[in-house]
């Protein structure tokens, strides 16, 4: 560090005299001035938005911004990575609230509160489907018929104590029939199919996947579960509007180690900021069906507090907590 | 007509054309170096295709795919390490056949067979790619463990001269696959509190110890005596027309069985190639000759793994369903085009879907082109000494053992299976057991345990599936027959002893 401050000195009275021209504060100046490495904690849609955002972000930057696939241990793996690098804003993760998640279910040495917030990206909403099959056009449909038979529900979910698992308890536990409901796990992407094969009654997803089966009528999509409809699926109502308050959404962000300098975490948000405003990003999020949601440092910080205590109790709940 | 026109028109682009080839090279050159694997030139690709258009850059994803199932072969054949788990089953007579001086028969041969293969299964998949699908759909859980259960009695075929012996193999390979967090329960396994354990160990990563750590500790410890042996007789001659016309029949049967697998989610290339090895083996009149470099035995896993290529688009394409981390990283660059696989891509993107049909015929050209060009090449890796060899593979593992998950726990674990493989070879127990055992390990147990849920803890639900049973029946079939076989065997040798 010392070494790089010392090597850098003349280089950095022609850069600072170059951005002052530009108008932008000199401490921002020094940051970044080699390639900045973005831990990535999950392959499919994790992976692919953080690629289109780390190239819009190296744009504004000026270095490189360098996606890292460490996977693994539901991101203990990346986010222990993360954790243990200096804190200089060169190792940042790519994060989502699998942080809140996993550390309640306690078998990780961290939590959110061992890094520094940068901005949060965006947001991805979770779709209830069943099979058309099943003739049920809403929450209300469903809720009646499962409550009326002795017949457990099977919902198929990613896994134990994974996000669309605890979606799905919190919005069957909202709709008064929890009760009622088996959950199979299955392996991630094939929901559709265990739906279209009447294997399981009903799966709560990404709406991604649900989209073709949609279009072609072999699927309902009854639900989202954010406040908001969302842009993939303009028709599909809210479980709110139906008269089931829930609210959960999937956050995505950026984060840095406990102890990275303001001015380092300002700089890559407002990169952040600019990724996910770029048309190359919003183009991909329509593709791929999430939704930019920037946020700033303090903002996030609010979210992801929020966030805690909301799995915190919710894991109690279910029985999962530590 | 003419959508597929238009598409044709839009494939046949030099762009495309180039990508496809650029793609096809890529995948190549990852297959065949050992320690490199396909799946991390497709993640490597997948960022370049971002600024391209949607034909090209599903060219240039289809073109590496293709080109590192392919490419698995030529490390398989010439060092004894397969490039991909799909080609492990091609190691077993392939890198006899080279030791003979045989290497560009086995490795022209493997590249027919594989164009075959693709090409083959994408017919298939074209004519039939809504009925397979509909198939497909009624592979569930119970099904699923029922086909990899009759995956895993072919390890009856690969134990050489002990069963015992390849039995203990595949039990090692299914435990070590257990380390790691359950992705049923989230509970961590076997971690003894580790957070680098909790990713479990990489197929991939235990593939190269496997086989290349074996390898270099033999050729640097000095009993690189045969290699001088080797070098004198590298030949490159090319196998002939009418010998591969001749395994016609067995490259259409392994196709087909390919196709079959590949479009089954949740399988893949390894356990197509292996158990099409081991229907070669039993079909053959000389069962004696396999794994000491019979072609059959080469053909038959080179077909089947590329017939999955073309099986695996099937759940891809119409149910949107990846059937392994390759076929995923495919299925993203998909999505960032805004193709959107499912059952209403045919009605949305047709022209897009028929630029990847002509973008995977004109891989398999390249690949075919490529490929014969290169095996000229290739075999003159023969005449390098072995001590050479095993420090270039050595770097070359470690890179690629890394470069899987950015790990160096990954390293580690490499060097530790690859000791523990070393040894396994000492006491002469075969090590491709192991690696099945690790291909089918998570499938078995989650499907497993999935059935098991579905049908409220009852068992009943592999023995309702008419499916399930015939594959169930198919595996106690293959044991029956093996243990009768092998029991045979003992009684004539203790007569002969006698």
């Amino acid at each position: 560090m010392k070494m790089r401050t010392a090597m850098g000195g003349g280089i950095a009275v022609l850069a600072a005299a170059a951005v002052l021209a530009a108008g932008v504060p000199q401490a921002r100046a020094e940051f970044p001035e080699k390639p900045v490495e973005m831990t990535v904690l999950f392959g499919g849609t994790a992976s692919t938005i953080a690629q289109v955002l780390s190239e819009t972000m190296a744009g504004e930057l000026g270095e490189p911004v360098v996606p890292v696939s460490r996977t693994g241990g539901g991101g203990a793996v990346g986010y222990s990575h993360v954790m243990a690098t200096a804190p200089d804003g060169y190792s940042i993760v790519w994060n989502s609230n699998s942080v809140n998640t996993t550390a309640h279910i306690g078998r990780v040495p961290y939590s959110y509160e061992d890094f520094v917030p940068i901005a949060r990206v965006s947001e991805e909403t979770p779709a209830l489907a069943v099979s058309a099959e099943k003739g049920w056009t809403g929450l209300q449909d469903m809720a009646r018929a499962v409550s009326g038979s002795d017949d457990h529900l099977k919902v198929g979910i990613s896994g134990k104590g994974s996000f669309t698992h605890l979606v799905s308890a919190a919005l069957f536990d909202a709709m008064g029939i929890a009760d009622n409901v088996t959950f199979i796990a299955y392996g991630d992407g094939k929901a559709p199919v265990e739906l279209l094969a009447g294997r399981i009654d009903a799966a709560i997803q990404w709406p991604g996947q649900f989209k073709s089966y949609l279009d072609s009528g072999d699927l309902n999509v009854l639900a989202v579960t954010g406040a908001k409809r969302i842009d993939l699926l303009p028709d599909v109502p809210t479980a709110q509007e139906q008269g089931v308050d829930i609210d959960i959404t999937m956050w995505r962000g950026l984060a840095a180690p406990k102890g990275t300098p303001a001015p380092v975490v300002a700089r890559l948000a407002a990169a952040a900021e600019a990724a996910t405003q770029s048309e190359e990003f919003r183009k991909a999020a329509g593709n791929i069906g999430f939704m930019p949601a920037y946020a700033g440092p303090e903002e996030f910080a609010a979210v992801i507090a929020r966030d805690d205590a909301f799995y915190a109790g919710l894991l109690d709940k279910l029985g999962l907590g530590k | 007509m003419e959508m597929f026109l238009h598409a044709a028109q839009l494939a046949l682009d030099p762009w495309a054309v180039g990508a496809v080839g650029l793609g096809t090279f890529i995948g190549l050159v990852f297959g065949s170096i050992p320690g490199l694997t396909f799946t991390v030139a497709l993640a490597l690709a997948l960022p370049i295709t971002f600024a391209m258009d949607s034909i090209p850059a599903t060219g240039l994803l289809l073109g590496t795919y293709i080109g590192g199932m392919t490419g698995g072969s030529v490390s398989a054949i010439l060092l004894g390490i397969p490039g991909t788990p799909s080609a492990a089953a091609t190691v077993i007579d392939g890198h006899p056949m080279a030791k003979r001086g045989e290497a560009s028969i086995a490795l022209g041969a493997a590249v027919v067979a594989s164009v075959f293969g693709g090409l083959f299964s994408l017919l298939v998949m074209i004519v039939s790619v809504n009925l397979v699908s509909r198939l497909a759909i009624g592979f569930g859980p119970a099904e699923i463990f029922a086909l990899v259960v009759f995956g895993l009695s072919t390890i009856c075929g690969l134990c050489g001269g002990s069963m015992l012996k390849g039995l203990l193999s595949g039990v090692v390979g299914l435990m070590i696959m257990t380390v790691g967090m359950d992705q049923i329960e989230g509970v961590p396994r076997m971690t003894f509190g580790s957070i680098s354990l909790m990713q479990g160990v990489s197929l991939l990563v235990a593939m190269i110890g496997l086989f290349a750590v074996p390898f270099i500790i033999e050729a640097s410890s000095g009993t690189g005596g045969a290699a001088d042996a080797r070098a004198t007789r590298v030949r490159a001659e090319m196998p002939g027309l009418r010998l591969l016309m001749s395994k016609g029949w067995l490259m259409v049967r392994c196709a087909l069985l390919g196709t079959g697998i590949g479009a089954i989610p949740g399988t893949g290339g390894a356990i197509a190639s292996f158990l099409a090895y081991d229907h070669a083996r039993r079909m053959s009149p000389e069962k004696a000759s396999f794994g000491k470099g019979n072609l059959d035995g080469v053909i038959a896993p080179e077909t089947a793994n590329n017939a999955v290529t073309g099986g695996t688009m099937i759940p891809l394409l119409s149910l949107g369903i990846p059937g392994d981390p390759a076929t995923a990283i495919v299925l993203a660059g998909l999505m960032i085009h805004g193709i959107s696989p499912g059952p209403a891509l045919f009605m949305n993107h047709a022209t897009e879907v028929y630029g990847m049909y002509a973008a995977i015929v004109l891989a398999y050209f390249w690949v075919l082109g490529l490929q014969l060009a290169g095996i000229r090449l290739f075999v003159h890796v023969l005449k390098i000494p072995r001590e050479l060899l095993a420090a270039g593979v050595l770097v070359l593992c470690l890179i690629g053992a890394w470069s899987v998950r950015n790990s160096v726990f990954d390293i580690y674990a490499m060097g530790v299976i690859g000791v523990l493989a070393y040894l396994l070879v000492a006491l002469r127990v075969p090590i491709t057991p192991i690696i099945l055992g690790m291909v089918l390990g998570p499938t078995i147990e989650n499907e497993f345990r999935t059935a098991l849920m579905l049908s409220g803890g009852s068992s009943d639900i592999f023995l309702h599936s008419p499916v399930a049973l015939l594959f169930l029946g198919l595996a106690a079939l293959v044991i029956v027959l093996q243990t009768v076989g092998e029991l045979r065997l003992r009684a004539y040798k203790q007569k002969v002893n006698a």
